[in-house]
């Protein structure tokens, strides 16, 4: 068998790189070049947090501050307080359970705009339990003043900068990196503190974010051919969180189910439950989302099915969940 | 403005600050004494002669900024504030008062002197690097001072930190450290000694200096190079005495002394004879 020279294996090497889009980088870009206070941070991570052109295009104001993730929230306390609006990338696991009292202390109780930006969401990983951040959620939304916003895909990354520039204070952007080209989509407006209506009906209501969300609108086809209209409701402002919708869509499907790529504890189920338990709306309800587990790393698909986070499992819980409500 | 004293008077501060540290802890009965006293040139030296600040207009964007990393030595720091001018010396009664802006750990909420709210150790230092880093892209002529405690330095975030501001060559950036040989839970060669730290930190591309941390002109001498030096952070190794300037408890090695009444009075008499 013929071998490769070094030039020749390197060639094909460069050539098997698939360039990605990241419209998150991109939007931060052309965020920086209108606000000369936005800088970037990142703990060696570049790629990965879509920060390479932001590296390239705006040399004088990127930092990768090396694998020290407390230094780089301590480092973007300083700048925001001198003026400037740090975006700092990690990982979701890094980024909030191994910083959090950086966090609290440098950004949160200052209520500074730092921006903290994580990718691999939840359980979405290759890499395992290390990296995966089931309960970031739960974390961060305790924390005062700090907002999280989550898309449900990369069409809503762009929106994610505006989001994250319109909150005055901490925030936390629970990213994710497209593993495809994605097919267009002409994304809706999102508003801080505001859910998105992605479908109507009036059977049951499925809250959900991220990556469940797709999940959440392929569980309402499928409920759909069985004659189950679902209302399915992008909440990618987690915090604040939109209670007037949550309100109203419990009034009117009378059944509530919530869908996260997140432990079911302290996350967004946790959250709409909150608000139907305040407000006194006891109705049929289910959180579909990680049972108080650790999880493994694998593609996204087996693992969403394994963890029971997937269309099937959300049609299944709001079919339980109707039922409940019809015996009610 | 930089204060403009001479020797004489800037001792005179130091004894002033000492005698507040004494005044403001003897109603709790415990607490920082030792090392209020023992940094009290310290602080007198950055604040009274070295910083570059208006108390007048406390979020000045060109002042130089000191932070305070060991929140909770906050009888000095309070008491160098007040003198200072940026709140008025009778509020230093209401030290740990219910309620009081003055709690043991310092927090912002008092305002912008306090440059960061810093009881969770370690963390002072990587915020003031963000600010030296911010006054650099901005052009500021602000220098960035820190006052870290010698068992603080324990903490990895402060090595993430020094790994940083050595690697980038922040020649705005000067870390003090005020070497007490006091943590905790006792003496830093018993709990966790830190030597060699010159060595250690020249390694980290910093300008070292070690000097006597109760001596006032031996510090300012050391700023005046450390002003001078370039491309480089700068490193003081400060070697303080805890209870300096009052003989009866100087060298008396508590992190929290008791302070009962009588030792109160008596450090009141020792200083003011001095």
């Amino acid at each position: 068998m013929t071998t490769l020279t070094q030039l020749e294996a390197a060639d094909f090497i460069n050539r098997s790189f698939k360039p990605l889009p990241r419209a998150y980088g991109d939007a931060l870009v052309e965020a920086a070049l209108g606000d000369q206070r936005i800088v970037t941070l990142c703990a060696d991570l570049v790629p990965p947090t879509e920060t390479d052109r932001f590296r390239d295009e705006l040399p004088e104001r990127f930092h990768n501050v090396g694998i020290a993730e407390a230094n780089m929230i301590g480092l973007a306390g300083g700048m925001a307080r001198s003026g400037e609006i740090p975006f700092c990338h990690s990982f979701c696991a890094f980024i909030t359970k191994r910083v959090l009292d950086q966090i609290t202390m440098q950004a949160a109780y200052p209520n500074l705009p730092v921006k903290i930006v994580g990718f691999l969401p939840g359980i979405a990983t290759l890499l395992g339990v290390s990296h995966q951040a089931i309960e970031d959620i739960a974390i961060m939304r305790a924390v005062p003043n700090m907002a999280i916003f989550e898309p449900s895909g990369p069409e809503y990354h762009a929106a994610m900068v505006q989001l994250a520039l319109e909150w005055d204070g901490p925030a936390y952007l629970r990213m994710k990196r497209p593993e495809t080209t994605p097919t267009a989509f002409t994304p809706m407006p999102l508003e801080i503190g505001k859910g998105v209506v992605r479908r109507e009906g009036t059977d049951i209501t499925i809250i959900s974010a991220g990556l469940c969300v797709h999940e959440s609108l392929n569980a309402a086809e499928l409920l759909s051919q069985k004659g189950i209209e679902s209302r399915v409701i992008d909440m990618a402002s987690i915090k604040p969180i939109d209670v007037d919708l949550i309100i109203e869509s419990a009034i009117k499907t009378k059944a509530v189910i919530t869908a996260e790529n997140h432990s079911v504890i302290g996350g967004l189920g946790s959250a709409v439950a909150e608000v139907l338990m305040d407000e006194g709306i006891g109705i049929p309800f289910k959180r579909i989302g990680i049972q108080d587990q650790f999880c493994e790393g694998g593609t996204t698909p087996y693992l969403m099915r394994k963890f029971g986070i997937d269309a099937d499992a959300i049609t299944r819980a709001a079919t339980a969940v109707i039922q409940r409500k019809k015996s009610k | 403005m930089k204060e403009n004293h001479n020797l004489n008077e800037l001792q005179e501060i130091a004894k002033r600050l000492r005698l507040h540290v004494v005044d403001m802890i003897a109603p709790s009965g415990q607490g920082y004494v030792q090392q209020g006293l023992g940094a009290a040139d310290i602080f007198t030296s950055l604040y009274f002669a070295e910083a570059t600040m208006d108390p007048a207009n406390p979020n000045w964007e060109d002042r130089d900024r000191i932070f305070l990393t060991t929140a909770h030595n906050t009888a000095i720091f309070y008491a160098t504030l007040a003198e200072r001018g940026f709140f008025p010396v009778k509020e230093l009664a209401t030290y740990v008062n219910d309620g009081s802006t003055l709690e043991i750990n310092s927090s912002e909420r008092m305002g912008t002197f306090v440059e960061a709210t810093c009881g969770s150790l370690g963390q002072g230092l990587s915020v003031a690097i963000g600010c030296a880093l911010s006054a650099k892209r901005q052009g500021r002529s602000s220098r960035f001072y820190v006052i870290l405690g010698d068992g603080e330095m324990q903490e990895g975030q402060i090595w993430e930190a020094a790994m940083f501001a050595g690697a980038k060559g922040l020649d705005n950036l000067c870390l003090i450290v005020d070497y007490n040989f006091v943590q905790s839970e006792g003496s830093m060669d018993k709990v966790m000694s830190l030597e060699p730290l010159m060595e250690k930190m020249q390694s980290f591309n910093f300008d070292c200096h070690e000097v006597d941390g109760n001596d006032i002109a031996s510090l300012l001498n050391t700023f005046t190079k450390v002003r001078e030096t370039k491309n480089k952070p700068s490193f003081i190794k400060a070697n303080t005495l805890m209870g300096k300037g009052v003989p009866s408890l100087e060298g008396l090695m508590f992190h929290q002394l008791r302070f009962p009444e009588e030792v109160a009075r008596s450090a009141r008499a020792e200083l003011e004879a001095e």
